[in-house]
């Protein structure tokens, strides 16, 4: 072995680690002075509070237990950056010697390019993804992500966007590629924006939920009953259009324009005479098919518009503001505080009503403000629980255990639970594992990262649409095992021996237990155990022979694992 | 003629009872608990006994995606009006013709039902398409699985070497893939588009087969250490996909119909449609419970006589080798055999010699396992326009092909706190096309 890669070529891991950890430390210190303002203060007594309103719910004291430095990494860098972590970032922030290191580290994170893109991929799964993957629609929500815009304003710019943006094209996508299903774009809207699900309440009222009746089904759906397309892609309103439903004791009604909370709109009395209405009518046909259509006029009573408006008025923004508060808080912990995330009603108490309320109110007075928001949660202690322990070395065993305790853990946020990458964050994190370290970090702490980042973004985007988007219920398909098994991109590419990827760059050490130490830094972003050691120490040696095969599938071992596949 | 529109059908609906039933048990739970897949249960049976039930059993689906015209297949309308050119020929069942498109057919009625009384009201591909493949009207906000990832898990073993829902669809024109719904990706189907072999099934050349094995063993070892301090069923549910990938390879020549001997490959013909029923035969027989092989495309709103004079000759000499094939290896007893498309076609001939989208009367088979064979269930007017006996909806098919199979078409799932039947609401089977 030593033959074929003389002395020279080897390098020790730990000045490899050394050269690294100066090319990261501007990174680090680049929230240094924002860390001592006043927003900085009000963010860390919000982390406080939220700590104060787990700790008075935890009851049973149940036990729990502060993940390590690298474990905090690594969840913090998938939840802000969308990516795991370099080794160089792991070494770095576990030398670092400061009280308010969490701070400095999710600050600068923030603030680093990676968190608009990350932040512009969760609100495109959250929005559009599942329906459809739109460039255009992304470029937008990119743009709104790096300047941090208020939910308030991108909640206006999508509903409403010939009001707020008559000129740009890009944010129409959440009502065009909806605008073929009333019930779909209706519910999808309240789901979304509202954390209400009013699908069971079309045929006949809830029958589990007594908030939602049949009027308020098709009160959300009048708000959306008018709205159109042009062919030019251009969003309006018609002048009239009713929705009418029939009650389960068979009468037929129309219905009302009417908000989740009961408060309804009235219509004015449509001042136009007949003649002119027909006209309208008539440019309105014409427009949604003809592109050269001269483009319609706006009728002064416009549905979607009253829903917006009512929706950030004063006396109703808590549904909406709390809404968005639950979803961001359920991303950090794998469950919202009102839980299902769309059964946002009197029936389904929150777990915390009082947390709910401090962040919403503080969501509010922020004017919005999400980036505010997910600081606080990621400075929370809360946020920084690590899984829960199994006790016994049993598999089966640990796991009723696991069921006893976990639905209490987890309902009161005293434990983290894993949670599955999504498309971007896995396919992402494979390309940051399984390239060549050095150049990784030095890519990452260069000024041109955001430009680079944004490569590496269409890089991933390959993998990330073959794979599926996590649900409540998501299990790992066998066609992504499959894909990891035996897909030529993954053997060839990802695992390549060259020298811009992990395979190669551990070649060149001499060390097998260094190989193993290095290789679960890149993927796993922690040391080996003493047990793992042994047993990847054992795979080395059985094969001595074949020094690049071994090590393209150790590390095929390490990326297809559990521990690599969730944050947690 | 063996109808039998009378046979208590549908029956008394009971919903409103259990609806009640529901909102109580909804509030003595807790409403909205989170729907954990690993919570997900059937209420009333035990899923023990359906599995001993339904065991061994298999289906397969032959789709006629856009749909077929029930005139020019099983309910033909000769002399009529809307019956266009082709005749009615006499089948081996007494009392049973079926349009002169089928003559293949007309001689394997023997195990197959004919039912002639869809009436499902959809006629947009992309609506009907989500009724036919998920036994109920789409609603917004819950992603319902769809047939073959219900029976997946119904008739599916969890450990399964092979896979159990292979879909093959090769045709680009109305290309659907079939989602698990909220069943979750552990049903998803395995689809072929573009060739006769799955996507990495198969283990590259540049990786030795001992490395691949060895490395999966790497990866098993080092994810039990793992599972020492942090058992959690989503990683289960991980290593369990890692777990499936090995036997999923070794699977691999059920897709090489190569492998049949010339003879039986002569049987089943040079036609895509024939090789993937071949494909499907040698699946089912490895234990596979649901393989759906879709045939396009039947949409014919103009020259309706042509297209179908193509079509069915294919399907005719398919359906008839592979009900022939079944029966001679002994699986035909274990395996449901449906031939079904989204809507059937207008009675009336339009402009260009076609036929439009028709939902309110028309036509599909079953064959095989737990059916009456030459039987044909429910009656058209004279002319196809409507149906005046043993009106049948998409619920009430799903819960026919459920009851064949031993399953109980009751049963419901819970997603949180409600539950869904997997058969729609007030649906009910056909007994009398059951055996």
């Amino acid at each position: 072995m030593p033959s074929a890669h003389p002395d020279h070529r080897y390098r020790s891991p730990s000045l490899a680690a050394s050269v690294i950890i100066i090319a990261v430390i501007n990174l680090l210190s680049a929230g240094a002075a924002w860390c001592d303002s006043d927003a900085a203060r009000q963010i860390i007594q919000l982390a406080e509070r939220i700590d104060q309103e787990i700790e008075s719910q935890n009851a049973d004291r149940l036990p729990r237990q502060t993940l390590s430095d690298a474990g905090y990494l690594r969840r913090v860098t998938l939840d802000l950056a969308g990516r795991i972590p370099t080794i160089a970032e792991i070494k770095q922030y576990e030398d670092l010697d400061l009280p308010d290191k969490r701070l400095q580290v999710t600050t600068s994170l923030i603030q680093s390019p990676d968190f608009a893109y990350h932040q512009r991929n969760e609100l495109d799964t959250f929005l559009l993804r599942p329906l459809n993957h739109d460039r255009e629609w992304r470029s937008y929500l990119l743009e709104a992500t790096k300047e941090n815009r208020p939910w308030d304003s991108i909640f206006r710019e999508i509903m409403t966007p010939e009001e707020t943006r008559p000129e740009d094209l890009r944010p129409t996508a959440f009502l065009k590629h909806r605008l073929g299903d009333l019930d779909k774009l209706a519910n999808d809207s309240s789901v979304i924006w509202f954390g209400v699900n009013i699908g069971c309440a079309k045929c006949h009222d809830h029958p589990l939920v007594d908030d939602w009746k049949q009027e308020h089904y098709y009160g959300i759906s009048s708000f959306f009953k008018r709205t159109y397309r042009s062919k030019k892609g251009l969003i309006g309103e018609r002048f009239d259009g009713k929705v009418k439903f029939d009650t389960t004791s068979g009468e037929s009604k129309d219905a009302d324009f009417m908000f989740l909370t009961g408060t309804k709109v009235t219509e004015p009395e449509l001042s136009l005479d007949a003649e002119v209405l027909k006209q309208y009518q008539e440019q309105i046909k014409k427009a949604e098919q003809d592109d050269a259509a001269e483009t319609p006029p706006q009728p002064l009573f416009r549905p979607r518009q009253q829903l917006v408006d009512l929706a950030l008025s004063d006396q109703q923004q808590r549904f909406f503001a709390k809404n968005i508060v639950n979803r961001t808080w359920a991303r950090f912990f794998g469950r919202g505080i009102v839980h299902p995330l769309d059964q946002i009603h009197s029936g389904n108490p929150a777990s915390h009503p009082t947390l709910l309320a401090i962040l919403t109110d503080d969501f509010i007075n922020s004017g919005y403000n999400v980036q505010r928001l997910i600081h606080a949660i990621t400075l929370s202690v809360a946020y920084a629980q690590a899984l829960p322990m199994t006790e016994s070395d049993s598999p089966s065993h640990g796991e009723n255990k696991l069921e006893n305790q976990s639905d209490r853990g987890v309902r009161y946020f005293q434990h983290a639970e894993p949670r599955p990458l999504s498309p971007h964050q896995l396919s992402l994190s494979l390309l940051i594992a399984t390239g060549n370290p050095e150049k990784t970090a030095e890519q990452i702490s260069n000024p041109d990262w955001e430009q680079d980042r944004g490569k590496l973004e269409e890089r991933s985007e390959g993998l990330a649409q073959k794979l599926e988007i996590p649900g409540e219920n998501f299990q790992v398909p066998v066609s992504e095992a499959l894909w990891f098994s035996n897909s030529s991109e993954m053997q060839n590419q990802y695992l390549g021996g060259g020298k811009d990827h992990l395979v190669g760059y551990l070649n060149e050490i001499e060390d097998p237990s260094a190989i193993i130490s290095q290789a679960m830094f890149a993927t796993l972003g922690r040391e080996a155990t003493s047990e793992e050691q042994v047993v990847l120490s054992k795979y080395f040696e059985q094969r001595n022979e074949q020094r690049v095969d071994t090590i393209k599938n150790i590390v095929w071992a390490l990326v297809c694992s559990p521990e690599f596949r969730f944050n947690h | 003629m063996a109808n039998h529109a009378d046979s208590g059908h549908p029956k008394q609906s009971d919903s409103l009872d259990r609806r009640s039933m529901m909102r109580l048990m909804g509030s003595a739970s807790g409403i909205g608990l989170a729907a954990n897949m690993n919570q997900i249960t059937a209420l009333g049976e035990s899923r023990l006994n359906d599995q001993l039930r339904a065991s061994g059993k298999r289906v397969i689906l032959l789709w006629l995606a856009g749909g077929a015209s029930q005139l020019e297949t099983w309910d033909p309308k000769p002399g009529r009006p809307t019956g266009g050119p082709f005749a009615q020929i006499q089948t081996t069942v007494p009392g049973i013709g079926i349009s002169e498109l089928m003559p293949k057919m007309s001689t394997h009625l023997e195990d197959t039902a004919i039912i002639r009384s869809l009436n499902t009201k959809i006629a947009d591909h992309g609506t009907a398409y989500e009724l036919m493949d998920t036994g109920r009207v789409k609603e917004a906000g819950v992603d319902f699985p769809h047939l073959g990832a219900i029976l997946a898990r119904e008739l599916g073993n969890i450990e399964s070497k092979v896979p159990d829902y292979v879909s093959m669809y090769t045709s680009t024109e109305g290309r659907r893939k079939g989602s698990a719904g909220f069943l979750g990706g552990r049903y998803n189907p395995m689809f072929l588009t573009d060739a006769m072999m799955p996507e990495n099934i198969q283990r590259l050349e540049s990786i030795t087969d001992t490395d691949h094995r060895e490395r999966a063993e790497l990866r098993d070892t080092l994810s039990k250490l793992f599972a020492r301090h942090h058992s959690h069923p989503s990683f289960e549910g991980h290593n369990s996909a890692y777990g499936r990938v090995r036997g999923l390879m070794a699977s691999d020549y059920l897709f090489d119909i190569e492998r049949e001997p010339e003879s039986i490959r002569a049987q089943y013909g040079p036609t895509q449609f024939g090789q993937q029923c071949l494909v499907a035969r040698r699946l089912v027989e490895a234990g596979v419970p649901f393989v759906k092989v879709a045939r396009a495309w039947w949409d014919s709103h103009g020259q309706n006589f042509e297209t179908h004079q193509e079509l069915c000759a294919d399907l005719d000499h398919c359906m008839s080798t592979l009900l022939d094939d079944l029966k001679e290896r002994g699986l035909l007893e274990n395996t449901l055999v449906i031939s079904l498309g989204e809507f059937g076609r207008t009675p009336s001939i339009n402009g260009s010699l076609g036929r439009d989208h028709f939902a309110s009367a028309w036509s599909c088979t079953l064959s095989g396992c737990g059916i009456q064979g030459g039987s044909v269930y429910g009656k058209t007017d004279e002319n196809g326009n409507t149906v005046v006996e043993g009106e049948m909806s998409a619920g009430d098919l799903y819960s026919t092909i459920f009851a064949a199979l031993g399953i109980d078409h009751t049963k419901e799932y819970m997603l949180g706190s409600r539950p869904i039947p997997i058969a729609d609401f007030d649906s009910t089977p056909c007994y009398s096309i059951l055996t």
